[in-house]
């Protein structure tokens, strides 16, 4: 692209006139040394910039982005997606009297049941998002509100938490485990998957482990004292004030994903980045023979245990397929096109302003 | 008691002999650390203690050591001084003592080249008399031999017996003022033995001379240590700072103020949504601390003063501190500075002023010394109307006289005129033989026999020359006692008895001499300056005629031109006129003046004119190449001497200062010009006004003021005049000071400092430039021949004037360059980091959740970003050495602050914003509804801003060594390394608080979403940086273009060889200008003995006659082509 010369300039000799008697080493002269570094000589590559080479710099970003915009655009494009909200704001909604009746204090759960229907079939993996929005789980008090030290099965901190979870730390008296508000706010609704079809109401199979990163499940998140006898490791532990189980118990049946390394509360406690999020809830793994969900009637039964009515909060489900770039995301696509077209425009316009600038200079240039 | 009879100031009291209880003048060193410097910067808590505390430690810990440093060493050359040996009289007899263990009071031996240590008033010496003889060197730059002469009350009475006892006996009191900085003023009373004597400065040796030709004298301490005149009047240590340091210093005050007015609205906001929103969420509602939005608000406030304290460049002092350090490295081991002929190199002897030697917009130059190389050849003389010598030949071509005939010559004179040796040896011409025995005898040299050589002490350079001169022609002036002088004429010794010394006074021009012969005969020998001579002379004086076609030639080429004649004296004038005299030394002091000059007005009258002498002071090598240079980079040159206004005319057109067409502008015109309510246009009142308003503009290019040193005072005094004055001169082409005095040219600098924004330079030698040197924003000591005053007390050295357009158009422009690119850079880089928080608080309720890892924060300004950014401003070269030099238009951008002003900083911050907000925003829009977490996030926004920084460094550097390149990979790979370091599962289990990012790169460096987001946020953000970039490249694209094929692989050769012209010729012209000029400046003529010449100097050093070519005609024709016209003028007619 950019033509260039090489600028090495060798240690040149013409300056050191008297030749170097540093060898009889006897008289310490003041002379500096003679080398490149010293001497600010050092070979070095200086581009040389021209309208040429400089030019087409806009152009190679454009032409390089605008391809990876479209491939991005079309590739979300391809990603099927269904959203169902299912908060129940509106009256007509099937959760609407859960949505009304429900607080953190309530003691029996509410059912609701949505309907929806899938118009396409859906190919290969299927992610089962839930999805929040006006939770602030970017808050900074929020984010910091758990110990790590607890999660990754620190005895001493399971018995007594950081400071750093007040005021989820103790309950009556007894720590919590986990504490903390995140955890103490994890995400409760229970949902379930039906396919409707000839009258039969089919349980789709949800995959409940996968979802979490490996890192965080290995690493990250540890029961204290093993995973065996989870009931005696957390004996003398409180359970966060908003949860109806305590934490060994949040799988009972799967002691590889009870107690602080259950999957879902591991993906609630990876903060999100923004307040409106979605989290990943269930994975619908591929059938060899069948689309891993076909197009038909669909029902999502839903525990509603969540109350999000006070802050304007919505709840959603997302069935989404997947690709390389992970779910659907437009975004992206249409930036990069934007940036690409708009390199374009500035390389069109810099072209434009050499030539009249070139033209006014040659011509002012040669008369003299 | 004695007291009350004097003038009530001289209330300081000195009892010899008795160990008064004055306080020791010690000087002390104090370890302070350079707080001032931070008090932009308080200690700030941080997010995790580490993240802002290992900036704040290094800068502190960096900037206290090298504080410590110099600390040390000044210390230790105080100890150094400190415990110098000398003689004390220590009852009865001298014992060797420190000199920081001397007291007022004390009696003092010092021997012969020992400095006196302390202001002495002189009690008797070896010599006769008690005369003594000091060098001033270190007071004035005055390298010739001054006398002091004891009372002779104190001779007689303590040279009589051993001197031992009778000093010890000793007790008067002298009663004096109290210690102040008048160097050149004394006033007091000695009281001994019941008697007063009135003591002057003649009587008092001060601290920083050196005894010269006497081999002991004793004095009596008057003043120690800091109360010595020499202390007083040196002045505070002034702390120098740079425009770009006071900027930035703004500009960090401005950002700290930004932090805190932002974190306060993001307190605002964060207290709003506690109250409005987080209220609701009954997952946040517990949280609020208290439960109160305000208290959370005002913790919040906290929070982010921490979270936004990355934008206050706390790593930028350290940075800057390095930097400064390794361009002064780079100017100590610029072998292109260095001077071989001393093996003298340059030397930055202040580390942080380097940026502004590319803004330097005045150049306050001494003149001897500096311009000159105050070695004065004898080139011409004119006897009898018939010229002798050609000047027009270099000293290099002249070829040697024959002249071992005489066992006395020196071999250095560089005259060629047989005939004139001739003439001399067969004592044909009287004429010429008087007026040599006039050059031999009309003098105040003192010669010093050592190792059979004879050795001329003269009292300035001038007198030196001449002498030499004669003694080389056969006219040997051997010695000097108290009423005789000693010639050997071509081997035939003659005494002169020595009837009185008619001395020189800058007033009179002129000095005599009234010998009688060993004829008999009374004889007056006089010279002086042509126009004071001239008109002295007896009616119908012969040759006058050609003898001032002769001056006026000399003047051409731009010799120092004396006028010698002889009077013979009739016995009965010199009987009247000597017995006036008796009587005026009686006289009181104002009265005696005028009698005096009267008397020897008298004297000197009647003259027969014998000759013209023509002296050359060669140049420094290279200093109108240099001066014409620094002229075209847009440099206003200010001349400031001590010596006469035609001296200093003829050098500035010596010296390309002044166009040979270039008007001059002085004296009672200028002062018309300036009194004129706008100098700009009314100047058509005066005299010569036409010409001169006609084209004002092109007129005032080529103008160039002359001041001499008391209208220089009367403009100083003037409310109003001197900003006009400056307004003027910054119009004018070039200006001239002649006789100044030291104070006076400091306030040049400070009247050029108050009314004009740009950056002054003084560069001199001696101590009497040390004022002007250390008052400018930058002063420069030239160090070639003997380290002094100026140098200690300069911020660069440098051996010759000439190696000042490297220091400046090379070192200079490449530091400032660097080093404005290097702030706005690395506060760009800092600022687009840290705002980033800002627009990611509106997200997540302004709650001061950083945007980033700890760790990356921590890392960001030290690792990942400023090694290469320093890099930069350690190698950057937009063009090279060689192009600087033969461009200096480039340099102009630097006078003007091009590159660091308030709009360029505007402009970076504009860019800043930009940058931030699409490195924020860009994520968002991906983010936004996306399962991947807020760690994920932190994650990919660093990675973006890493992509961003190093495209901009990309387009940034223009000079790529290979330690850039390497360096910017290495710092783009460590983003990778420490990111996966610090968030790897070993260190998370050490301290989970710390390393709690655990995984997330591990995760996220395999998304290619994150990676897709990442580049596109970088590129996107370094767009405006790619924009300024090619925008410039199209704009100064042909200009560039040209340095740069100059830059390739043309002959470097080319400056040394046009520096190598040889200056002996002038324009042909220059001799019209002068004599035209005439009102303002007279033509140069000699300059008789004692104005100062502040250059030490060696009789012996060999004259600077080495491998010197001219350039000849296909020299020059190869350069040019490449040097278009720029260098043209440079390169002469």
């Amino acid at each position: 692209m950019m033509a260039s010369g090489y600028n090495a300039k060798e240690e040149d000799g013409h300056h050191s006139g008297a030749p170097g008697n540093g060898g009889a080493g006897a008289v310490k002269s003041k002379k500096p040394d003679n080398t490149a570094f010293k001497q600010q000589r050092l070979p070095a590559w200086q581009p040389i910039l021209t309208a040429g080479t400089v030019l087409p710099a806009f152009f190679v970003i454009g032409l390089i982005f605008i391809p990876i915009g479209i491939g991005l655009f079309v590739t979300s494009n391809n990603i099927k997606e269904f959203e169902i909200d299912y908060t129940g704001i509106e009256a007509s909604s099937p959760c609407y009297n859960c949505a009304q009746n429900y607080s953190w204090n309530s003691t029996s759960s509410c059912t609701c049941k949505v309907p929806f229907t899938l118009e396409q079939p859906f190919e290969s993996n299927v992610f089962m998002y839930y999805g929040l929005s006006n939770f602030y789980q970017n808050h900074r008090r929020y984010v910091k509100s758990r110990d790590d030290s607890q999660l990754n099965g620190d005895l001493t901190s399971l018995k007594s938490p950081s400071k750093e979870c007040d005021p989820y730390r103790t309950s009556d008296g007894l720590p919590i485990a986990p504490c903390g508000a995140i955890a103490n706010s994890l995400f409760n609704d229970t949902l379930e998957l039906y396919h409707l079809s000839n009258g039969t109401r089919t349980a789709v199979v949800l995959m409940k482990k996968g979802i979490a990163w490996w890192t965080d499940k290995h690493v990250k998140f540890r029961n204290p004292g093993g995973n065996d006898n989870l009931t005696l490791a957390f004996q003398g532990t409180s359970k966060p004030v908003n949860w109806k189980t305590p934490v060994f118990e949040l799988d009972p049946n799967d002691p590889d994903n009870n107690g602080f390394i259950n999957e879902d509360f591991i993906v609630w406690m990876r903060t999100a980045a923004l307040p409106t999020f979605r989290k990943l809830y269930r994975i619908i793994q591929k059938k060899v023979d069948a689309p891993t969900l076909a197009s038909g009637k669909y029902e999502l039964e839903v525990s509603y245990n969540y109350p999000v009515r006070s802050f304007d909060g919505r709840k959603r489900v997302i069935l989404s397929t997947i690709s390389w770039m992970g779910g659907k995301n437009p975004f992206l696509g249409i930036a990069y096109i934007t940036v690409g077209s708009v390199c374009f425009f500035l390389a069109v316009v810099l072209l434009i302003i050499h030539h009249k600038y070139d033209n006014r200079c040659s011509s002012a240039d040669i008369p003299n | 008691m004695v007291k009350q009879h004097f003038s009530p100031q001289l209330t300081w009291e000195v009892r010899a002999n008795c160990r008064p209880r004055y306080a020791r003048g010690r000087r002390r060193s104090f370890l302070c650390f350079r707080w001032g410097r931070y008090a932009a910067i308080p200690a700030i808590a941080s997010l995790r203690w580490y993240t802002n505390a290992i900036p704040l430690i290094l800068v502190l810990t960096v900037r206290g050591l090298k504080d410590l440093a110099t600390d040390l060493a000044r210390r230790k050359s105080d100890s150094q001084i400190n415990s110098r040996a000398s003689d004390v009289l220590d009852s009865k007899s001298f014992c060797t003592v420190q000199w920081k263990d001397l007291c007022v009071g004390d009696v003092v031996r010092i021997h012969k080249d020992q400095p006196v240590p302390a202001d002495l008033l002189l009690l008797c010496s070896s010599e006769e008399y008690s005369l003594c003889y000091v060098e001033t060197a270190d007071i004035d730059g005055e390298t010739n031999l001054k006398y002091k002469q004891a009372l002779s009350i104190t001779h007689n009475e303590l040279t009589s017996e051993p001197s031992e006892k009778s000093l010890a006996d000793f007790d008067g009191v002298v009663w004096c003022e109290r210690p102040n900085n008048r160097l050149y003023a004394f006033r007091g009373h000695l009281r001994w033995r019941g008697e007063d004597h009135v003591l002057n400065n003649d009587h008092v040796l001060l601290r920083g001379t050196v005894l010269r030709n006497t081999l002991v004298a004793y004095g009596l301490m008057i003043y120690a240590g800091a109360d010595t005149k020499i202390l007083r009047s040196c002045g505070k240590l002034r702390v120098k700072s740079t425009h770009v340091d006071r900027l930035l210093n703004k500009m960090v005050i401005g950002i700290f103020a930004f932090v805190l007015l932002t974190s306060l609205l993001m307190a605002v906001g964060h207290g709003a949504f506690e109250g409005q929103v987080s209220r609701f969420v009954p997952a946040l509602s517990a949280l609020t601390v208290n439960g109160d939005p305000v208290y959370s608000a005002f913790l919040t406030f906290w929070s982010y003063v921490i979270v936004l304290n990355p934008l206050i460049p706390m790593a930028l002092y350290i940075s800057f501190d390095v930097i400064h350090v390794l361009h002064s490295l780079f100017i100590n081991w610029d072998v292109e500075m260095r001077w071989e002929k001393k093996d003298s190199p340059a030397r930055a002897r202040n580390t942080s002023l380097n940026e502004q030697l590319g803004q330097v917009g005045h150049l306050l130059s001494d003149k001897t010394g500096t311009l000159t190389q105050n070695h004065l050849l004898f080139r011409q003389c004119c006897i009898a109307g018939r010229v002798y010598g050609d000047a027009s030949i270099s000293v290099e071509e002249t070829q040697q006289m024959d002249l071992s005939w005489n066992p006395f010559a020196s071999g250095q004179l560089s005259m060629w005129a047989p005939e004139l040796v001739q003439l001399l040896r067969a004592r044909q011409c009287p004429i010429v033989s008087e007026f040599f025995t006039a050059l031999a005898l009309c003098h105040t040299v003192m010669p010093e026999q050592s190792k059979g050589a004879l050795l001329y002490k003269a009292s300035s350079p001038d007198e030196e020359a001449l002498v030499g001169a004669a003694r080389d022609l056969g006219w040997v002036f051997h010695s000097r006692r108290r009423d005789n002088l000693t010639v050997l004429e071509l081997g035939v010794t003659r005494e002169y008895q020595l009837l009185a010394t008619l001395e020189f006074t800058s007033q009179r021009r002129r000095m005599s001499i009234l010998v009688r012969d060993p004829e008999g005969g009374l004889k007056l020998y006089c010279k002086g300056a042509d126009m004071v001579v001239l008109e002295r002379l007896q009616a119908g004086c012969p040759c006058l005629e050609s003898t001032e076609r002769a001056l006026e030639s000399f003047a051409q080429t731009c010799l120092r031109t004396l006028c010698v004649a002889v009077r013979c004296v009739p016995e009965e004038l010199w009987d009247c006129w000597s017995e006036v005299l008796t009587d005026a030394a009686t006289m009181a002091t104002g009265e005696r003046d005028a009698v005096l000059e009267a008397l020897y007005g008298a004297m000197e009258s009647q003259l027969l004119l014998l000759g013209a002498t023509a002296i050359e002071d060669r140049l420094q090598e290279g200093v109108p190449e240099t001066i014409a240079l620094l002229r075209e980079a847009g440099l206003k040159i200010w001349v400031l001497t001590g010596d006469k206004t035609e001296t200093a005319v003829n050098i500035g057109y010596f010296s390309k200062l002044l166009d040979p067409d270039t008007r001059l502008l002085g004296g009672q015109e200028l002062r018309e010009v300036l009194r004129s309510a706008d100098p700009g246009y009314s100047a058509s009142s005066s005299r010569q006004g036409d010409a001169w308003c006609v084209n004002m503009k092109t007129a005032r290019a080529k103008t160039a003021l002359v001041i001499s040193g008391p209208e220089l005072a009367e403009f100083v005094q003037e409310p109003g005049t001197g900003a006009k004055l400056i307004g003027l001169a910054a119009q004018c082409q070039s200006v001239l000071c002649c006789r100044v005095t030291p104070g006076q040219k400091a306030d040049v600098v400070t009247l050029i400092r108050k009314h004009s924004r740009s950056i002054t330079m003084a560069i001199g030698d001696g101590a009497n430039d040390v004022n002007m040197i250390k008052t400018a924003h930058i002063g420069v000591g030239i160090a070639g021949v003997e380290g002094g005053q100026a140098v200690q007390n300069a911020d660069f050295s440098l051996a010759q004037f000439r190696f000042l357009q490297r220091l400046l158009l090379v070192h200079g422009r490449w530091s400032y360059r660097r080093i404005t690119f290097f702030v706005l850079f690395f506060i760009h880089k800092t600022c687009n980091f840290a705002l980033v928080n800002i627009w990611f608080g509106f997200f997540n309720g302004f709650s001061a959740q950083s945007m980033y890892e700890n760790w990356f924060i921590a890392m960001y300004t030290s690792l990942y970003t400023s090694i290469p950014i320093q890099l930069y401003a350690f190698f950057e070269q937009d063009v090279s050495a060689e192009s600087s030099l033969r461009s200096p238009g480039l340099y102009r951008p630097g006078p003007l602050d091009r590159l660091f002003n308030p709009l360029t900083i505007a402009a970076m911050l504009a860019q800043t914003l930009f940058s931030s907000l699409v490195l924020f925003f860009i994520p968002y829009g991906v983010f936004q509804d996306s399962p991947l977490g807020y760690q994920t996030l932190a994650v990919t926004v660093s990675m973006a801003d890493i992509f961003c920084v190093d495209a901009e460094l990309l387009l940034l550097t223009r000079h790529w060594t290979a330690f850039n390149a390497v360096f910017l990979c290495i710092a783009f790979g460590f983003f990778f390394i420490v990111s996966r370091i610090t968030q790897q599962p070993r260190l998370f289990q050490l301290a989970p608080a710390d390393y709690f990012f655990v995984g997330v790169s591990e995760n996220a460096f395999a998304d290619p979403l994150v990676w897709l987001t990442a580049l596109l946020a970088g590129v996107t953000a370094a767009l405006p940086a790619l924009f300024v970039f090619v925008f410039n490249v199209l704009l100064s694209g042909p200009d560039t273009h040209r340095v740069h094929s100059l830059a390739g692989p043309r002959p470097v050769e080319l400056r040394s060889k046009v520096r190598r012209i040889d200056s002996g010729r002038r324009p042909s012209g220059v001799a019209s200008r002068v004599s035209s000029s005439k009102g303002a400046a007279a033509p140069a003529s000699g300059g008789p003995p004692h104005h100062p010449h502040p250059h030490p100097h060696h009789p012996h050093r060999l004259p600077l006659l080495e491998d010197k070519p001219t350039v000849d005609g296909a020299g020059v024709e190869l350069s040019v082509p490449f040097i278009g016209r720029r260098l043209l003028p440079a390169i002469g007619k």
